[in-house]
């Protein structure tokens, strides 16, 4: 009998895995960036099509924890200070939009660049601050009190611009978006109670066929399948299932995410084909206008000036609502979006690592004075 | 002593502690139930000293510090009061109608209390004891909650 093709190419992608993470835990340095560069370098033996659809699993589980942990729900759990923050950061989506337009793109085509820009990865850089350790520091606090805004913002954004049906499937898009948040924030508490009684066994398989479900669902009717993830989260949150469903997820959603992130990696290299130098100046770009206005952003949060610092190379990362943003832009037709979401995925994430890793040590002069001990 | 708690999304939860001597200490509690510790010194603006710990670890750690093994005085109940809330060292003597009962049992009857352990001769501590636990006569029961709760579960009644 012969095995099914999946599976040796299953297991060479685990093999990569393996051996990145075994090699980067020598250096204390998280894997998820490697998992990225690994990708590129075993692009030649390995097609992400074969493996399917776990690195597809990868990204609606990956998004599926986004909207379990950032959630709106948390809006009313963050600090004044975390809110203020949020919103000097929203500025830059409208900057994005208006960078959009000025390299003369359509007008959907521009807001997605302007989410593309605009979004900073919440799990890439929850996942950072906790391997690194940075979880106590004042700015982490404040980095993902600002990540939960963006997700609620981008999660508005998606129900208007990410359809793909014209004005109907834009209204039909918003209609969904916010019957989900609505049935998340009233209805999902009311049936709290009856899922208390529930075994973990059927809890895990529900909360996995709901959220592939929604997905499935969001895709049918024109919106993005990532958003219904996202919601999806969302809703189990509501549902306060966050701490059960985050224990009985957390092992199988980190294998599909490395999968995932291996795959990105993986189909980066077709993008490098034809690469217009406009693209690796949007990039650029995307990542200069973010430091410069969270460093503003946390000036309003109320940090000191390294601690301002800190805060815009925490906010570095991009990911997974940039691939998604991508994704649409090149169902929409854009290649250009989408070349810029995946290079400022690949480069944001291996540099925020390495900003997040090093910046408190490189910014330790820009501390408050020490007062001498006498 | 001040203790300020904030959420972390998709990290856990943040507890500050400043001292009254001034010192500041940040607790983390993680979702996977890691524990960290940060020591703030107050002209320095990163920690000076940290700590990790595992779930049970800090369980242990925590029970040590609440006086849980060993406790300064001795003699008769000792009470250390945290705010409005009081904690209390219950000795479960012959006759008293709930022994022998599991400790659900007991709490079912006196809301409020918390059962932070239990201590029985030549045998370890209990901490955080299963409800179905039995107690025993001669059980040091360690009891948490507000004043009255306390003394509503020394007159436990399980007869009824």
């Amino acid at each position: 009998m012969e095995l099914h093709p999946s599976v040796p190419a299953f297991a060479f992608a685990v093999a990569v895995l393996a051996a990145v993470a075994g090699v980067v835990q020598r250096f204390k340095f998280p894997a998820l960036p490697l998992y990225l560069l690994a990708g590129l370098v075993v692009a030649p033996w390995l097609d992400p099509e074969v493996i399917e659809p776990l690195p597809t699993l990868g990204l609606l589980m990956l998004l599926f924890s986004v909207g379990l942990e950032f959630g709106p729900d948390r809006i009313d759990e963050i600090s004044g200070r975390a809110s203020r923050a949020g919103l000097v950061d929203l500025l830059a989506l409208p900057v994005g939009v208006a960078l959009g337009r000025t390299v003369g793109l359509d007008w959907t085509s521009a807001v997605l660049l302007g989410g593309v820009v605009y979004m900073s990865s919440s799990a890439v850089i929850a996942k950072l601050i906790i391997e690194l350790r940075r979880a106590a520091a004042p700015e982490s606090e404040l980095v993902l009190g600002v990540l939960v805004f963006e997700d609620l913002a981008i999660a508005l954004v998606l129900a208007f611009f990410g359809g793909h049906g014209g004005a109907l499937g834009m209204l039909a898009g918003a209609l969904l978006v916010l019957g989900y948040l609505a049935l998340a924030r009233w209805l999902a508490p009311a049936l709290a109670r009856l899922l208390e009684a529930a075994s973990d066994e059927f809890v895990l398989l529900l909360g996995t066929a709901f959220t592939v479900g929604t997905a499935v669902l969001f895709n049918a009717l024109g919106v993005s399948e990532g958003i219904g993830a996202f919601l999806s989260g969302v809703m189990a949150a509501g549902l306060g299932l966050r701490d059960r469903i985050e224990h009985l997820f957390a092992p199988v959603r980190d294998l599909a995410v490395a999968l995932f992130f291996l795959a990105v990696g993986v189909s980066a290299v077709s993008v490098f084909d034809g690469l217009p130098l406009l693209a690796v100046g949007l990039v650029a770009l995307a990542l200069l206008v973010k430091l410069v206005i969270d460093y503003f952003a946390a000036a309003a949060g109320g940090l000191g000036v390294r601690r301002r610092v800190l805060t815009s190379l925490y906010m570095v990362p991009r990911g997974e609502f940039n691939l998604v943003l991508g994704a649409l832009a090149l169902a929409h037709g854009e290649r250009l979006v989408a070349q810029v979401a995946v290079l400022l995925v690949l480069a944001s994430v291996p540099l925020g690592a390495v900003l997040i890793r090093f910046g408190p040590d490189w910014t330790r002069r820009l501390g408050p004075r020490k007062r001498r001990a006498t | 002593m001040r203790v300020e708690e904030t959420v972390l999304p998709g990290v856990g939860h943040k507890f500050t502690v400043v001292t009254h001597s001034g010192d500041k200490v940040v607790v983390l509690v993680h979702q996977t139930g890691v524990r960290e510790v940060y020591f703030y010194r107050d002209d320095e603006d990163d920690a000076v000293a940290e700590l990790e710990l595992s779930d049970e670890e800090a369980r242990e750690l925590g029970a040590i510090l609440a006086g849980v093994l060993y406790r300064p005085e001795v003699s008769g109940d000792v009470r250390s009061r945290v705010k409005e809330l009081t904690i209390e060292w219950i000795r479960v003597e012959p006759g008293h109608p709930c022994v022998n009962r599991p400790l659900a049992d007991w709490l079912a009857r006196v809301p409020g209390v918390h059962v932070l352990g239990i201590l029985r001769e030549d045998e370890a501590l209990y901490p955080n004891p299963p409800p179905d636990l039995k107690v025993e006569v001669g059980d040091v029961l360690i009891a948490a909650g507000s004043r009255a709760a306390i003394d509503n579960l020394k007159r436990a009644d399980c007869r009824g």
